[in-house]
This record gives structure tokens, C-alpha cells and sequence, in this order.
């Protein structure tokens, strides 16, 4: 019998665990998206050593599951001597990882802009820091929404997995408190809600910007 | 009357790899005058427009602008400062094939654009001079309207537009016309006629013949990296003497008669 005292009374808990989800993965896309930009300006700078950083910073991140990051991180951490609670671990991590595919996106991003949008500002005498920042930027943020949104979209989901160093999420809580209930179904169903309530919000944003931002 | 600037060109040299796409191009643009540039695609037209504003790198050979080498220090010698560069970018303005307009920017914002970070100028009086120039182009209406609600023509105006407003001595148009419509041509060709007449040194690469013919001081035909003629409308367009310049013409009206 499906219990629909134990899938509503299960909310509670797990609401009160998706700060942690939404602290993981809102942290982690704002490192992402600072570390990216970065990561974005080396591979596409002239220096051929930034070029190659980024070349291997973009493919050991992506190449390496999440989750084994998480842990590589989690005990690699106090073996060099810096000791920061999991849930700063944890942020780092995602941040980092998020930050590869989100460099990836960038460059994509500025790659699709049609070269005579710089041309046109180069040709007039504009100096490099403007046609960057007016010209180029502006369009690619715009081109790169509905990745970033996407890219989002997945660290929530993605910030079930740092449940592995102890950080009592939504996926976590909703196992302990399955564990206590003994109803898995009802409570696991109420945590698929609490995600796709997330997201669908997440998505509506994306919708919002993009509106706003099309011309 | 503009300050109209001269261009020469001595020697010039292009290659791509092992494709040489500028083969010793001479070239004297008087100031104020309109020289056309014409020829079959491929022959190196645009690369040598764009070589004026060093937009291209030519590899040899010298382009001066009022006599001054562009792109380089000197000639065969280092590549010149950015910022001079720049500096000698400001006076010259340019007309792409895809107008190349911001997207993100209203048509007023995109003529202000280049005022304000280039030139420097405070955002009212650039505002001010953006309208003043996309009334001279017939656009006064349309100020603040994105690029995606102009036509090709409207678009291309807007285009001029943001290259007169910086009071350019020297205008290059690269194809202004090809990729509109074809009712949509006589708009831009009348900026452009109207251009002229007020003595802007212009270099067109174009197709359109009656343009050459009507407006031009002078015609230069290009084929395969080439210079291979540059002499009167007239006498390019209606008694040429080089076969090629012939089978050119011949194809053009060919393809123009019904």
C-alpha cells in the first residue's frame, strides 16, 4: 500500500536537506563559471603553455568521474596539510569539474560568433579590452544560456553524488529517512519531486533570461 | 567637403601558404576620388581592400595611406605598434559584404559604438552624432530598432552610418551590395552615390557594373592575384583591350541578359 502520510510527511526533512543540494551546486557553478572563464581565456590565448593547460585541465576534469573527484579530493585534502569541512571540499570539487564543461561551452560560444562582429569593431580602431568586452562577450553569454542552463541543471542532479563525504543532501537524507520509515518508494518519490521542483525552476529561469536577453 | 586621404599601393604581396593571392598589386587612389574594384571571385579583390587597413597582412610590398606605411614600421621591416595601428584604423572606415552590424546593439547604439570607445566621446554628443548620421542615410526613423527588424538595405545604410559618423578620410567597401536583394541595391548604392559627391576617397569592390561605370574615377580589374588593368570607367568597361578583362564582361552580360 502506498503511504500518502509518509510521501507528504517526507518533505520536511528532505526540504530542509536541499539547502545542501542547492548550496553544492549554486557555489559550484559560480566557481565553475569564474574558474571557466579563465580556463576559456587560456585555451583561447596565444600562449601556447596557457593553451596546453587548459588542454589537460579540460580533459582530465572530464574524463574523471565526479564521484571519484569527490573522494580524491576528500582524502587528498588533509594529506597536504589543508583541513576544510566536506561541505568546502565538496564545493571546490563540483566548482572545478563544472568548470571544465563550462569553459568548453564558452569557447563554443565565442567560436559561433561570425568573425566579422570583431572585424567591424577591429576595422574602426577599437582596442582589444572593447571588442571584448562589448562585442564579444555580450554575444556569447547570450549564445552560451542554454548550455549553462543545461550544464545547471545537471550539477543539481550531479550534487546527489557528494553524499560520499558525509554532506547530508537531498539524496542522503532521503535514504536515512527511508531507512527509519521503512517506505524507500514514498520517500524516494518525494525526493524525484524535490529535484524535478528544482529544476523546473531552473529551466524557467533559463526561459526568463533568454527572453530577456533576445533581440 | 571631407579631408579625403590618398592610398598607395607599391608591390604588394600576399600568400596564403604556398598561394600567392597578391601578385605585385600597384595601385594610386587619388583623394576624393571613387576607384572601383572589379573582377571574377577568387581574384584577390577583397584580400586587397583589406589589405588597406591592414585587416589583411600583406606580406610585401608597402600600402601608405597619405603616405604613411600601414602595418608595418617600415618597409619589410617590423610589424607596427598596436596602438598606431589603431590610431590609423580610426581615419579609415569600412563596409563589410554581411554589414557585420551588433546584434545586440539598437541601430543607434551601433553608430554611438564606435564614438564613445574609439573616439572617446561623451555619450550625449555621441547619441547626438548617431542620429545625425543615420538621418544623412535616410534612417532617422529607425534609430531604435535591432538589426533583425531592418532590412539588408536598411542595414547596410546603418552600416555606412557607423563608418561616416566617425569622420573617416578614406571608406572601403567590401561587396556592399551582393548580399542583398536586388531591390534592396539601389538604396545603398544612392548612400554611397550621395558619398561620393561630397569627395570621400572610396575603394569599392563590387559587382555592380553601373555603379563602376556611373560613379567611378577610375576602374581596376583584378583576376587571379592580378592587377591586371586600371584605367577609366569608359575604357575598362566598354573598349577593353585585355582578353580577360573581355571574357569577364562577356560572362557578366550573359548572365545579366534576358
Amino acid at each position: 500500500m502506498f503511504s500518502i502520510e509518509t510521501f507528504f510527511g517526507s518533505f520536511g526533512p528532505l526540504f530542509w536537506a536541499a539547502r545542501y543540494t542547492l548550496l553544492v551546486s549554486g557555489l559550484g557553478i559560480a566557481l565553475g563559471l569564474v574558474i571557466g572563464a579563465f580556463i576559456c581565456a587560456a585555451g583561447l590565448s596565444r600562449w601556447t603553455v596557457a593553451q596546453r593547460f587548459a588542454a589537460i585541465w579540460v580533459s582530465f576534469l572530464r574524463g574523471v568521474p565526479l564521484l571519484v573527484q569527490l573522494l580524491l579530493m576528500y582524502y587528498l585534502l588533509p594529506v597536504i596539510g589543508i583541513n576544510v569541512p566536506a561541505i568546502a571540499a565538496a564545493v571546490i570539487t563540483v566548482g572545478i569539474c563544472a568548470s571544465a564543461y563550462i569553459s568548453e561551452i564558452w569557447r563554443g560560444a565565442i567560436g559561433a560568433l561570425p568573425r566579422g562582429q570583431s572585424e567591424a569593431a577591429i576595422a574602426m580602431g577599437m582596442d582589444p579590452r572593447n571588442v571584448w568586452t562589448r562585442i564579444v562577450l555580450p554575444q556569447a553569454v547570450v549564445l552560451s544560456l542554454p548550455a549553462l542552463v543545461n550544464e545547471l541543471i545537471l550539477l543539481v542532479k550531479a550534487s546527489s553524488l557528494v553524499s560520499v563525504v558525509g554532506i547530508l543532501e537531498v539524496t542522503r537524507a532521503s535514504q536515512a529517512h527511508a531507512a527509519t520509515t521503512f517506505r524507500p518508494l514514498e520517500v524516494y518519490l518525494a525526493a524525484a519531486c524535490i529535484y524535478l521542483l528544482i529544476n523546473l525552476c531552473l529551466a524557467g529561469l533559463g526561459r526568463y533570461l533568454e527572453h530577456r536577453t533576445a533581440v | 567637403m571631407v579631408q579625403a586621404s590618398s592610398v598607395e599601393i607599391r608591390k604588394v604581396n600576399k600568400f596564403y601558404g604556398p598561394f600567392q593571392a597578391l601578385k605585385d598589386i600597384d595601385l594610386s587612389v587619388p583623394p576624393g576620388k571613387v576607384t572601383c574594384l572589379i573582377g571574377p571571385s577568387g581574384s584577390g579583390k577583397s584580400t586587397l581592400l583589406r589589405c588597406i587597413n591592414f585587416l589583411e597582412e600583406y606580406d610585401s610590398g608597402e600600402v601608405r595611406i597619405d603616405g604613411q606605411l600601414i602595418g608595418y614600421e617600415a618597409p619589410g621591416g617590423r610589424r607596427m605598434r598596436a596602438r598606431k595601428l589603431r590610431e590609423m584604423r580610426r581615419s579609415i572606415g569600412m563596409v563589410f559584404q554581411q554589414f557585420n552590424l551588433w546584434p545586440h546593439m539598437t541601430a543607434q547604439e551601433n553608430v554611438a559604438e564606435g564614438l564613445i570607445r574609439v573616439r572617446g566621446l561623451p555619450r550625449a554628443e555621441a547619441a547626438d552624432r548617431a542620429v545625425e548620421a543615420l538621418r544623412k542615410v535616410g534612417l532617422g526613423d529607425k534609430m531604435a530598432n535591432h538589426p533583425a527588424r531592418l532590412s539588408g538595405g536598411q542595414q547596410q545604410r546603418v552600416a555606412i552610418a557607423r563608418a561616416i559618423a566617425m569622420e573617416p578620410r578614406l571608406m572601403l567597401f567590401d561587396e556592399p551590395t551582393s548580399a542583398l536583394d536586388p531591390e534592396l541595391v539601389g538604396e545603398v548604392l544612392n548612400v554611397m552615390k550621395t558619398l561620393a559627391g561630397e569627395g570621400m576617397t572610396m575603394v569599392v569592390v563590387t559587382h555592380e557594373m553601373g555603379f563602376a561605370a556611373h560613379v567611378a574615377d577610375q576602374v581596376a580589374f583584378m583576376e587571379a592575384g592580378e592587377l591586371v588593368a586600371v584605367d577609366a570607367p569608359a575604357r575598362i568597361l566598354h573598349q577593353p583591350e585585355d582578353p580577360r578583362i573581355q571574357g569577364f564582361l562577356r560572362t557578366y552580360h550573359e548572365r545579366n541578359a534576358f
